[in-house]
């Protein structure tokens, strides 16, 4: 079964990039453009996976990452964070709300992919 | 301390990497109302590129550093006063980080402009900014014509610059790398005991030309080339803000 991917980010342009880059792979990406839509997409679609940025407007990622993390149906989804912003006291505060990853942009799509197979098993599409 | 530690033992674990201890250390020395001028002036001299952007800042009108008037680090901190110092520690990670970001998301390598190659940018233009607030407040500026634009967000997204007609997704784009260059910016001002806030990237299309600015007092322009890509990054900043 195809695994579910949710892509959280404000930027039109980076939700495309994260699709592209799990092209070549069995994955149905999910979108979302704020923390807010994240959370009913999540509840939604219970992901496998969550890709999330720090700073979107309506609802920013450490909140949607601290609701999540406090919902007992959605807790267990693990998290990468995919974020411009890593200074030390965000990466802090990220951390101990309870993230697998974190991949600071700019970023290439090999790292996201490496990152996100450590994390999920990422199977390639059958030719 | 311990936070420092968490923060390194955190940083190595997820594969981040900082900004240059230079760069940061200026940061911080510049960050302190109290700061020690010759310190500051030690460590510029001891950094190549920090000690050219330097002299350029300080010496605005000449075109070749033959005819630089402050011809010494020391000459242009004690004559210019600690606001060149200041622009330095502004401009640096960002320059940092756009270059870094074409590395990475486009494969290109930006060469950056003296202040006698910046052109005025021929109509229409895409102008990005970011407001950002806190202990450090201003606001950052990309700007660039349409080709340029239309040449990256297609090197992005993956499509042939031809093909790309669609405003919204070029505009998008120009967010994104505004976004992504500024987002490092703040984590280093944040590092160096500057906290701020951003605020959502705003992108226009304007049919008006550009002309860059002079750098002067809390002004640091920037330009970048490469191929028919040109750049301009204006970043304006009062770091002692009183929120």
């Amino acid at each position: 079964m195809a695994l579910k991917i949710l892509s959280v980010d404000d930027s039109r342009t980076i939700r495309l990039i994260v699709t592209r880059a799990f092209k070549a792979y069995d994955c149905i990406i999910c979108e979302a453009a704020n923390g807010e839509e994240g959370l009913a997409a999540a509840a939604r679609e219970k992901p496998d996976l969550v890709i999330l940025d720090v700073t979107m407007p309506v609802m920013d990622g450490v909140t949607m990452l601290g609701k999540l993390k406090d919902d007992p149906d959605l807790k267990a989804i693990p998290v990468i964070m995919l974020t411009a912003e890593s200074s030390q006291e965000n990466v802090l505060q990220i951390s101990r709300l309870g993230v697998r990853d974190y991949l600071a942009k700019p970023f290439k799509e090999e790292q996201l992919l490496e990152k996100a197979g450590r994390v999920v098993p990422l199977v390639k599409k059958a030719a | 301390m311990q936070q420092s530690a968490d923060y390194r033992e955190l940083a190595r674990h997820y594969g981040l990497a900082p900004v240059p201890d230079s760069v940061l250390r200026l940061t911080q020395l510049v960050a302190r109302q109290d700061s020690d001028l010759e310190e500051i002036t030690q460590l510029i001299d001891q950094e190549p590129a920090l000690r050219k952007r330097l002299l350029q800042l300080a010496n605005p009108g000449a075109k070749s550093e033959a005819e630089y008037e402050l011809d010494t680090v020391e000459r242009a901190i004690f004559q210019r006063g600690i606001g060149c110092a200041l622009l330095l520690a502004m401009g640096t990670p960002l320059a940092f980080a756009l270059a870094k970001t074409f590395q990475t998301m486009l494969a290109l390598k930006l060469e950056t402009l003296t202040p006698q190659q910046l052109k005025p940018i021929d109509p229409p233009c895409f102008l990005g900014t970011i407001a950002f607030g806190g202990k450090a407040a201003g606001t950052v500026c990309l700007r660039m014509g349409a080709s340029s634009a239309t040449l990256i967000a297609a090197k992005i997204l993956g499509m042939e610059p031809k093909d790309l007609k669609d405003l919204t997704a070029i505009s998008d784009a120009v967010g994104e790398l505004l976004n992504i260059i500024t987002g490092n910016f703040k984590s280093n001002l944040c590092d160096a005991g500057l906290n701020c806030r951003l605020q959502p990237p705003k992108v226009w299309h304007t049919s008006e030309a550009y002309t860059p600015a002079v750098p002067g007092v809390g002004l640091e322009c920037l330009g970048f080339r490469v191929g028919q890509i040109v750049l301009l990054v204006d970043v304006s900043v009062n770091p002692w803000n009183e929120e």
